[in-house]
């Protein structure tokens, strides 16, 4: 190792020493490497502002809307009477439960001791079914992301996705949507599913994430790993998608175990990709893998699953393993978006 | 190794200018996503990073005072947000080490093709791997010497260090590096 007294002195940068074979020089070359700005373009700081801009006009709308003085008085009126209720409410529920408690005691006092009624725990059964959503909202991933070697899926790309999205939104039209609220009632799945329901609504009808993710939240906390905390992470990782934030949406994906059929499908090649765009190519091949397994396939995730895979090969090393599904990604699509890609990168080098 | 804007951004928000986020954003975004690359590595995704940051610049503008400059202010978010995200991502991280050819490959001449760019940029991860092996203290201290150009009385006043206690921490730095780099290349066990 280089002795102190040999050190180049400490206020002079190694990136600004010539090229040499000493120590410092090395490190030096190596710096430069590193400094190599990689600035995001005007376009994209403009993106981001713009989603900024939306985020705040979002809450100013939500938090400051003028409220007219009319309104006001409806509103606190409204509040009155539902207090009013609510006390009455109260007080009918402590007297029948009194009633009830003197009558529960008689009964039992004239039955012989024994198993709870059978009855009951049919009708408590039911009424939990009842209080399930008749249909569980589809959680639609919007990753249409695409491996762009060296660049994989970005939020230009996420949002390109018109097909997919219009597709999101067919499935959930506002008749729709109303069909999917919950039950009225008041036990915690209902609460739960309601706020679900909306949080979906948000999303997908309103095209507001940001609201989404906060409905997201308070049902988070106020019921942590509730009954649909799947459905509620899925919903989550689809809002991240829409609004660009890849790697939050990524660190979700990761926790989750999906299926290579129906809505994991699209799930698992935007975990791909995203994997793929951070570099982690091994664990990107295992989805592209598991979506590649199923043979026969041509539709646009076999279409990006096939070239992911190409992609990531080819960035570990695994030349004829790239080639080959480059070659069998211009077998499937011709035509393909990536095709253009996929035939420069079969085309001989000449360096 | 001259960088073009690797300097910080001149421009000024007096502390009684009322604070605006779009102000704040059109000044300063350049240089703060920057920054966050920088500090960050190659393997960040930037645009995120940038878009965390000023959502928390804009929950604390109430609470900028004015005390400080608005660009250290906009600093010490970014390493914070860079912070909290490079923990995020550290448990589930792939540690590799820097393979020798790696390193010698980042030292080839410049090359302009998009696979050589491609090439530059792996090479640029491999020099953070080296950069993550070192306590944040010094990783952030080297990043901000070598990389962003910074002057040692400037990354002080930026983190809040003392001048001496900058340059302890980029000579600390440096002998990490080195011995890093040398195990990285095989010189050293």
């Amino acid at each position: 190792m280089t002795r102190i007294d040999e050190q180049t002195p400490i206020r002079e940068r190694w990136t600004a020493q010539p090229p040499g074979s000493g120590d410092e020089e090395i490190a030096g070359a190596l710096l430069r490497v590193a400094a190599e700005p990689r600035p995001i373009g005007e376009k994209k700081l403009a993106e981001i502002h713009a989603r900024l801009r939306s985020n705040a006009r979002a809450r100013s709308r939500a938090y400051a809307r003028p409220t007219r003085p009319l309104l006001r008085q409806v509103l606190v009126a409204t509040g009155l009477v539902l207090l009013g209720g609510t006390l009455s409410a109260s007080v009918l529920h402590v007297l029948h439960t009194a009633s009830l408690r003197a009558a529960d005691s008689a009964a039992r006092a004239s039955l012989p001791k024994g198993k709870p009624n059978g009855r009951s725990f049919a009708n408590a059964e039911q009424a939990a079914e009842t209080a399930v959503p008749a249909e569980t909202p589809d959680p639609v991933p919007e990753a249409q992301a695409v491996v762009d070697p060296p660049r994989a899926p970005r939020r230009d790309a996420v949002r390109e996705t018109r097909g997919l999205r219009a597709t999101a939104q067919d499935s959930l039209t506002p008749k729709r949507a109303l069909a999917l609220a919950p039950p009225s009632g008041s036990s915690q799945l209902a609460q739960e599913s309601r706020l679900l329901a909306s949080a979906i609504s948000k999303l997908r009808r309103d095209g507001e994430p940001e609201q989404a993710l906060a409905v997201l939240d308070r049902l988070g906390a106020e019921f942590g790993s509730g009954a649909l905390a799947q459905e509620a992470t899925a919903t989550r990782i689809e809002a991240l998608l829409r609004l660009g934030r890849n790697a939050q949406a990524l660190e979700l994906l990761d926790g989750q175990t999906l299926s290579g059929k129906g809505v994991g499908r699209e799930m698992l090649v935007a975990r791909a990709e995203l994997r793929a765009d951070k570099g982690r190519y091994s664990t990107a091949l295992r989805d592209f893998d598991q979506l590649l397994s199923v043979r026969g396939q041509t539709d646009s995730v076999t279409e990006r699953a096939r070239y992911g895979r190409a992609t990531c090969r080819a960035k570990i090393g695994d030349w004829d393993g790239a080639r080959g599904d480059f070659q069998q990604y211009l077998d499937d699509f011709p035509q393909g978006r990536f095709a253009d890609h996929a035939r420069a990168a079969l085309a001989p080098r000449s360096r | 190794m001259s960088l073009p804007n690797s300097k910080v951004s001149l421009t000024v928000v007096r502390p009684t200018d009322a604070l605006d986020l779009d102000v704040l954003y059109r000044a300063h975004a350049p240089v703060v996503a920057r920054w966050a690359s920088r500090l960050a590595g190659p393997s960040a995704d930037v645009e995120d990073l940038v878009q965390e940051i000023f959502l928390v610049v804009e929950r604390r503008l109430s609470e900028f005072r004015g005390e400080a400059k608005v660009t250290t202010w906009l600093y010490r978010i970014t390493e914070r947000v860079v912070l909290d995200a490079r923990r995020r991502d550290r448990f589930r991280r792939w540690f590799s080490r820097a393979r020798s050819h790696d390193i010698e490959r980042a030292l080839s001449s410049p090359q302009s093709t998009p696979v050589d760019a491609l090439e530059r940029r792996e090479s640029s991860e491999q020099v953070y791997r080296i950069l993550d092996r070192m306590p944040d203290k010094y990783r952030t201290v080297m990043i901000l010497f070598e990389l962003e150009e910074m002057s040692g009385e400037e990354i002080a006043a930026f983190t809040g260090l003392n001048p001496a206690t900058v340059w302890v921490h980029l000579h600390r730095a440096r002998t990490r590096f080195l011995h890093e780099m040398k195990r990285a290349l095989g010189r050293e066990p």
